[in-house]
């Protein structure tokens, strides 16, 4: 998978599990948790899904990978790039 | 019989909703506990819940009007006996349900119809109504006169965003319900912190094996300990109305969720003693997604019996939270952070958790309310009893 690719996807899940966020708004770099607020439903809802999405397990140890855009972006392309 | 489906209050901060849309039209029926109509709040699209099973006749309201907490909304066909509007849902028995109707009609503070009718115009009504101003506002001021348009927009608000309105409304109303819960209720506070290692450990083994969807987290532990403690300690669980406390058997647990936009609300989970830990995550996990969706519904807003808040991993070590009236106690749970920790004679680092509890001085002491955060600190000590 493309990494445009697979960043269109997480943005469309990140947007999917907190639909009150402004797409646009998103700075990939920055932390979900002082960006958005997150909280650990919040967190688990976004693994949840990318986890579904690109059929990747996550280990509880792995959830701060998914703590920005980017981070997840990165963890996401080394697990398929491991397949 | 015929009965008025009246707006119920959801909420003590609640004083009006604007009517965005019909869910049953009349001649359709709805079953106890079915979305009615939807309504906005300061707190978002609510779907507000049947009390009974019963036939639409008619529609008194239309979409987009703003109504006071009480007014009438539709007029209902029902077989038997009409179930007061409970602020327990489905399962609550039948001990709680006459009250909520009182707090529906007397707590509102409705303008009387006739005094508005006789000072204001029509379009100045309409005018307020479209503004969200109202119309005590007026009858005040009138000293005899009529208001008309020209004087509604004169003490109109100046006009801002959308969305500023919305979180200035959201803080209006927490204002509101917390500036009556200090005037009314004395409260008193107990905080006591908890070695959180054998609930942790217990966590990562439970969901190690688990696919991401079915993992339970901190918050859920937590909640479900004090649903188990309330149920079983009497006198923090219930509410408090027309100068008593009405204890309540089922445990609905206000889980509070910050508002990204601003603010917060604390919808309920219901049963949430009775429930196992994968239910009751369940539960939590479609609540968030409702309150992130920014639509609710009116069974969760008004039957909660004791509200849990958490300050989540980048809180603080210790809240002192202020009860959601009509409850009786709220329970804080601040962050979980590694800290010294007494063990034998060793001191080690133990994750550990700080809950604190704010309680009603009407209804318990300090050490009634030291025994529940105690009961509290046991469960989560045995994780594998929740």
């Amino acid at each position: 998978m493309e990494p445009k690719e697979i960043q269109t996807k997480l943005l469309a899940l990140l947007t999917g599990v907190a639909p009150d966020i402004d797409p646009a708004s998103i700075e990939p770099s920055k932390n979900l948790r002082d960006q958005f607020d997150f909280d650990s439903m919040d967190a688990l809802h976004f693994a949840t899904a990318v986890s579904e999405a690109f059929a990747i397990d996550i280990a509880e140890a792995d959830y701060p990978r998914l703590a920005s855009l980017e981070g997840a972006q990165r963890f996401v392309e080394e697990r398929l790039a491991a397949r | 019989m015929q009965v008025e489906f009246h707006l119920p209050s959801l909420g003590a901060d609640m004083e009006s909703a604007t009517l965005t849309e019909w869910l049953k039209n009349p001649g359709e029926r709805v079953r106890h506990g079915e979305p009615l109509a939807t309504v906005e709040t300061t707190k978002g699209l609510i779907d507000i819940e049947a009390y009974d099973d019963a036939q639409v006749l008619e529609h008194l309201v239309q979409p987009g009007t703003k109504v006071p907490v009480g007014a009438p909304l539709a007029r209902l066909e029902i077989s038997g006996a009409p179930q007061a509007p409970s602020p327990s849902v489905p399962s609550q028995p039948p001990a709680a349900p006459a009250a909520p109707v009182a707090a529906a009609t007397t707590a509102a503070p409705a303008p009387s119809p006739k005094t508005a009718h006789a000072r204001i115009s029509p379009a100045a009504r309409r005018r307020a109504h479209e503004l969200g101003m109202p119309l005590e506002t007026f009858a005040r001021s009138a000293a005899g006169g009529i208001i008309h348009v020209a004087d509604v927009e004169k003490l109109a608000p100046p006009a801002t965003s959308a969305q500023g309105d919305a979180r200035a409304a959201m803080r209006a109303s927490i204002g509101m319900a917390m500036a009556r819960s200090k005037r009314e209720i004395p409260h008193y506070y107990l905080s006591h912190a908890v070695d959180f290692g054998p609930a942790r450990d217990w966590l990562i083994g439970h969901n190690a094996p688990l696919a991401v969807k079915d993992r339970l987290i901190e918050a859920v532990l937590i909640t479900k300990a004090v649903a188990l403690a309330a149920a079983r300690i009497e006198g923090f669980n219930g509410y408090f109305r027309d100068g008593r406390f009405e204890s309540s058997s089922a445990v609905h647990a206000g889980a509070a969720i910050a508002v990204r936009s601003g603010g917060l609300v604390a919808p309920a989970l219901l049963d949430a003693n009775q429930k196992d830990l994968p239910t009751l995550m369940r539960d939590f996990s479609a609540l968030v997604m409702r309150v992130r969706a920014g639509h609710m519904r009116s069974g969760e807003f008004t039957a909660a019996t004791i509200t849990v808040t958490s300050l989540g991993a980048d809180g603080v070590d210790v809240l002192f939270p202020i009860i959601n009236p009509p409850q009786v106690a709220i329970v804080g749970a601040g962050a979980i952070r590694e800290q010294p920790w007494v063990q034998g004679s060793q001191c080690v680092a133990r994750p550990v958790l700080t809950l604190s509890l704010g309680a009603d001085h009407r209804v318990t002491d300090g050490r009634l309310g030291a025994r529940f955060l105690r009961a509290i600190a046991e469960l989560l000590a045995h994780p594998e009893l929740l």
